[in-house]
């Protein structure tokens, strides 16, 4: 008898989103975090969705998960971006107070049955027959389980730095995970380092607000969530500023003095979110650097300074800081600093997240290489629902790149793996104009349902809209104009759903997000059918299952490198093999013919 | 990448590409019937076809015009060789018919098959035994030495030059795209303008190399054939022979002056246009000395010189291409010349082998054009025929959403992937992140 069904190591998005799946599901469900005061921190960018994200956070909901609820309930300010430049790559985005984020996360875990919260550090894990059963504790407990889900984030080892000084931490203040990482190495996993950072935060009584460009919110706010249609939030701007030839020159100056140059930094940081010394010295032709600067909460002095993030001392951050406009006399709360931590290698994981080193060992979030709170929210997920599945004795749940963007992260990480923190981008996704935010409730919720996650409301909710949606439909298809119909008129680029509905007022009773989600259906049929035609030849190579225990050393012609990979990978299906990178058309036709033979 | 795909509609000739009596195009894949039909000439009889029957009519071209008369085997699915549904098309052995036939195949979207690609379905479909997909293996393998990585080697360098450069030009255009896909429109506030000129301009580049494709030239223009060797080397006599052997022929047209004399003739199957030069010597005759100077021109414009050589003076020329000459001995009645090509004008023996020697270098010509650019097969022909096809939809539809206008180029890029190697994400990440400076 085991004392939890499922252990889940760490309280960050990862964490919330596994150890609420596995209790909502029923499991038994300890959740072992250094501090219960953590739970649930925006420890970055006070924000959550975003281009490719924001599809992350509602694919969540769709699948039954908790994020899109935490920052409807904490937003205070909420925009749809990229409204000029094509409706199937918009996405939501909203500002959080991150102090009421973290305050809701941890509530709705303490609400949550089955599920127990523990303050302890998890230093190692219990191991027999090449299976885990369990975690010991710093404080020397030792916990058993069925299955355990591992999401450390950057506390694994955690070091920040901040110009010469640098110490043992997970964040600023809170001390790092000292011990799992030596364990996890030891018992045979690929353990790599990488970066990232964070910019100061400032004093909002300190700002010189007539220097600042106000950057208000939309107008209409929608939720994240499925589950509702309204929200009701207080709406705060953000603001813009940008840097100059003075700030260039104090970093420059100030080069020999990052961590980074004296090599004391080994990680490698993400190319996208670079910090700013690294925008000065690679785009030395730029004479200026646009930085938002973003309220941390309604009641809350901190200002997030977006663009700025740093490893400079923090003499050279006061000096430079200042030299931006509205930041002339700020006051600086907190540091800009960077983190260097331990990861694992994702390719040793099943598309289940299990690990191939670990049976009944789940590992989620940046613990994976990923960096974002939605792109490890959405692995918490994906790995609670399949320790539960496991526990249950039935199929893990894998999303198809063609279904979800979680089924794109998850596919990347676990068949190419990453050698920088791994974020979600539009361009990642083949199938993008099929993978829109507004209908990730079409894509997954029966699916979420089917794996044990989406409540029966949450369907019954996806069926009122699929009826909705049809309803709108043939009521379009009944209108009559210039010998076309209602879909047919809709499918020139003049015509928009709410020309039509000023002489056809029955649209107006449908709801906005119906309406709008039969526009885009209707306007881009042409090209998701050129699309669907590409995902039907690239489902059924994905439909081509490899038996785990396949014997790549039986199959004739390969190569001797092709062969490695394939041993080391273990890909599921055919679809995946034809992804690692360096195999060729002849190895997949190989493979192919190898399993029919098998049958 | 590329890989096979079971059951997307291919065509491949089964019998070989030569000229012939009756030839057989082989097509495979779902929905292969319907879509013919759209190509022929009673397209409700072929729909409505119950399987191993015959099907006579026309296949038309895109103006619905006859290109050829045929007999369409169809199979239904489960009952053919490859076990999907299936056509065999019984047509005209004639190049030109052939050629105009993948051309139309094409047009309604069947692929070339790649090489084994019909047995490697045969086999998924579990028409084949192992011992027998043991052998398709093999084939299979063979391929992967040719195959896609593979690729960029086997072009010649500025050819792999000039389609690197046209890719990284694309490459360009679709992270310019990408960028705008992936940030906000607060963070990349530039909006995206169509790059009217850069387009145009690298559509004109593929178009001027797809223009190089060796057998669709020769095929449209002509092969250039020149016989050439000194002046009484018997260069008139096998002009004559040629021209005699193939009745068909048109009409003599005379040289401006006395320089040369062209004439075109059907060279078993292969359009040629035949050249017969004055005689290569230094002379002080102005106008003979002009002469000259025209055939050395032309000889360098050919795609073929046969040079006939007097086995009593034999006399090779100096600097001599390898690669486009054929040295031929004359006046095999008198002397024969061991090991080597050798014909007589007044016998005509040696005249049948020294044509299937002409043939046989023109099929394999990959024409020297500015440069020495070219492309060499017809996959790669026809993948730059899509990516230009792709582009020329991005140019049609400027104003579409941004999201819309990234799947032209994807798509172009894609086509130009097959020949050149694979663009990935990874690539286009590179490009994003080198180019713009991104990130909050």
């Amino acid at each position: 008898m085991r004392d939890y069904d499922i252990i889940v190591i760490g309280g960050g998005h990862a964490g919330i989103e596994a150890s609420s799946a596995t209790a909502r599901e029923g499991f038994s469900t300890l959740l072992v975090t250094q501090s219960l005061d953590a739970i649930g921190r925006l420890s970055c960018n006070p924000a959550v969705g975003g281009l490719a994200k924001g599809n992350l956070v509602r694919e969540i909901d769709a699948l039954g998960g908790v994020m899109g609820h935490l920052i409807d309930s904490s937003m205070i300010q909420y925009r749809i971006l990229n409204r000029r430049r094509g409706p199937a790559v918009q996405a939501p985005r909203a500002q959080a107070d991150k102090f009421t984020y973290s305050r809701n996360a941890k509530e709705l875990l303490e609400h949550t049955s089955n599920l127990s919260l523990f303050m302890d550090t998890v230093t190692d894990l219990l191991v027999e027959n090449g299976a885990v059963i369990g975690v010991v504790t710093q404080r020397g407990w030792k916990i058993s389980a069925r299955a355990v889900v591992l999401t450390t984030g950057t506390f694994m080892d955690g070091r920040i730095f901040i110009g010469e000084y640098e110490e043992s931490c997970g964040r600023l203040g809170e001390s790092a995970a000292i011990g799992l990482g030596s364990s996890l190495r030891r018992l045979g996993f690929d353990v790599g380092r990488l970066k990232t950072g964070t910019p100061a935060r400032v004093r909002r009584s300190s700002l010189d607000f007539d220097e600042l460009e106000v950057q208000p919110g939309d107008e209409e706010v929608l939720p994240f969530s499925f589950d509702y249609d309204t929200v009701d939030r207080p709406r705060l701007d953000c603001y813009v500023t940008w840097t100059n030839e003075e700030t260039h020159r104090i970093i420059r100056e100030n080069m020999h003095r990052s961590p980074l140059y004296g090599g004391r930094i080994v990680g490698k940081g993400p190319r996208y979110c670079p910090s700013i010394e690294d925008k000065v010295m690679r785009f030395p032709d730029r004479d200026r650097h646009q930085i938002f600067v973003e309220p941390e909460g309604v009641n809350s002095e901190e200002m997030y300074l977006n663009g700025l993030s740093s490893s400079l001392p923090e003499d050279v951050q006061h000096a430079f800081i200042r030299t931006l406009p509205g930041l002339r006399h700020c006051e600086i709360m907190r540091p800009a600093y960077a983190v260097e931590y331990d990861y694992l290698n994702p390719m040793d994981l099943y598309p289940s997240l299990e690990s191939k080193i670990l049976s009944s060992l789940f590992v989620a979030g940046q613990t994976n290489g990923t960096s974002g709170y939605e792109e490890a929210a959405c692995q918490g997920l994906v790995a609670g629902i399949n320790a539960s599945l496991k526990l249950r004795g039935e199929e893990p749940l894998i999303l198809k790149r063609t279904e979800a963007y979680i089924g794109v992260l998850i596919d990347d990480l676990v068949t190419k793996g990453t050698k920088e923190p791994y974020r979600m981008f539009t361009s990642r996704a083949e199938y993008r104009l099929s993978l829109r935010h507004d209908n990730a409730d079409l894509r997954l919720t029966r699916i979420g349902y089917e794996k044990h996650s989406a409540s029966e409301e949450k369907l019954a909710r996806l069926e009122k809209k699929i009826e909705d949606m049809s309803s709108l439909r043939s009521t379009l298809k009944k209108y009559r104009e210039r010998g076309k119909n209602g879909l047919e008129l809709l499918r020139e680029p003049e015509v928009t759903i709410s020309s039509l509905s000023q002489k056809l007022p029955a649209v107006l009773s449908y709801a906005p997000s119906i309406r709008s989600e039969v526009e885009l259906d209707v306007k881009y049929e042409g090209y998701l059918r050129r699309q669907e035609a590409e995902a039907q030849m690239f489902s059924r190579k994905e439909n081509m299952m490899i038996p785990p225990d396949f014997d790549y050393d039986a199959l004739k012609g390969l190569s001797a490198e092709s062969r490695e990979k394939l041993k080391q990978i273990r890909p599921a299906s055919v679809g995946q093999a034809q992804r690692i990178s360096g195999l060729r058309v002849s190895d997949i036709a190989l493979l192919m013919m190898g399993l029919r033979a098998k049958k | 990448m590329t890989s096979y795909n079971v059951d997307e509609p291919i065509y491949a000739p089964a019998t070989a590409y030569a000229p012939s009596a009756l030839a057989v195009i082989r097509l495979s894949g779902r929905n292969t019937i319907e879509m013919l039909s759209h190509a022929f000439s009673s397209p409700s009889r072929l729909n409505k076809a119950a399987g191993k029957t015959l099907v006579h009519g026309y296949i038309m071209d895109d103006e619905n015009v006859r290109i050829d008369e045929v007999v369409l085997a169809v199979y239904r699915e489960g009952s053919g060789y490859t076990g999907e549904e299936a056509v065999e098309i019984s047509c005209h052995g004639s190049l030109v018919v052939l050629k105009r036939l993948f051309t139309r195949l094409e047009q309604l979207g069947f692929k070339r098959a790649e090489k084994g690609e019909f047995t490697f379905r045969a086999f998924m479909h579990g028409r084949m035994d192992l011992t027998q997909a043991e052998a398709v293996e093999e084939i299979i393998h063979s391929k992967s030495e040719i195959s896609q990585e593979k690729a960029l080697d086997r072009l010649s360098g500025k050819l792999r030059d000039s389609l690197a450069a046209v890719k990284t030009r694309l490459v360009d255009i679709l992270a310019s795209l990408e960028v705008q896909l992936d940030y906000a429109e607060d963070e990349i506030i530039d909006e995206w303008v169509f790059p009217e000129a850069e387009v145009s301009s690298i559509i004109s580049s593929l178009k001027a190399l797809s223009s190089t494709y060796g057998a669709s030239r020769i095929y449209r223009e002509g092969a250039k054939v020149v016989l050439a060797g000194a002046a009484n080397a018997g260069k008139s006599s096998l002009f004559n022979l040629l021209v005699k052997e193939d009745r068909a022929i048109v009409s003599p047209v005379p040289g401006t002056t006395r320089d040369f004399i062209e004439t075109w003739i059907d060279l078993d199957g292969i359009p040629v246009r035949l050249f017969d030069t004055a005689g290569l010597r230094s002379s002080d005759d102005m106008v003979e000395s002009e002469g000259i100077r025209r055939s050395e021109a032309l000889m360098d414009d050919a795609d073929l010189i046969i040079y006939l050589v007097d086995p009593d003076d034999a006399l090779l020329p100096e600097n001599i291409d390898n690669d486009r000459t054929l040295v031929v001995y004359s006046k095999r009645d008198k002397r024969r010349m061991a090991d080597d090509l050798s014909i007589s004008s007044v016998t005509g023996e040696g005249v049948s082998e020294l044509i299937g020697e002409v043939k046989e270098r023109l099929m394999g010509l990959s024409p020297q054009e500015e440069g020495g650019l070219s492309i060499d097969s017809e996959r790669q022909y026809s993948y730059l025929l899509s990516c230009i096809d792709a582009l020329e939809s991005a140019e049609r539809s400027k104003d579409a959403p941004v999201d819309i206008m990234a799947m032209f180029f994807q798509s172009a890029l894609e086509s130009l992937g097959y020949i050149t190697g694979e663009v990935t994400t990874e690539d286009l990440l590179d490009t994003l992140f080198s180019k713009f400076c991104l990130g909050k």
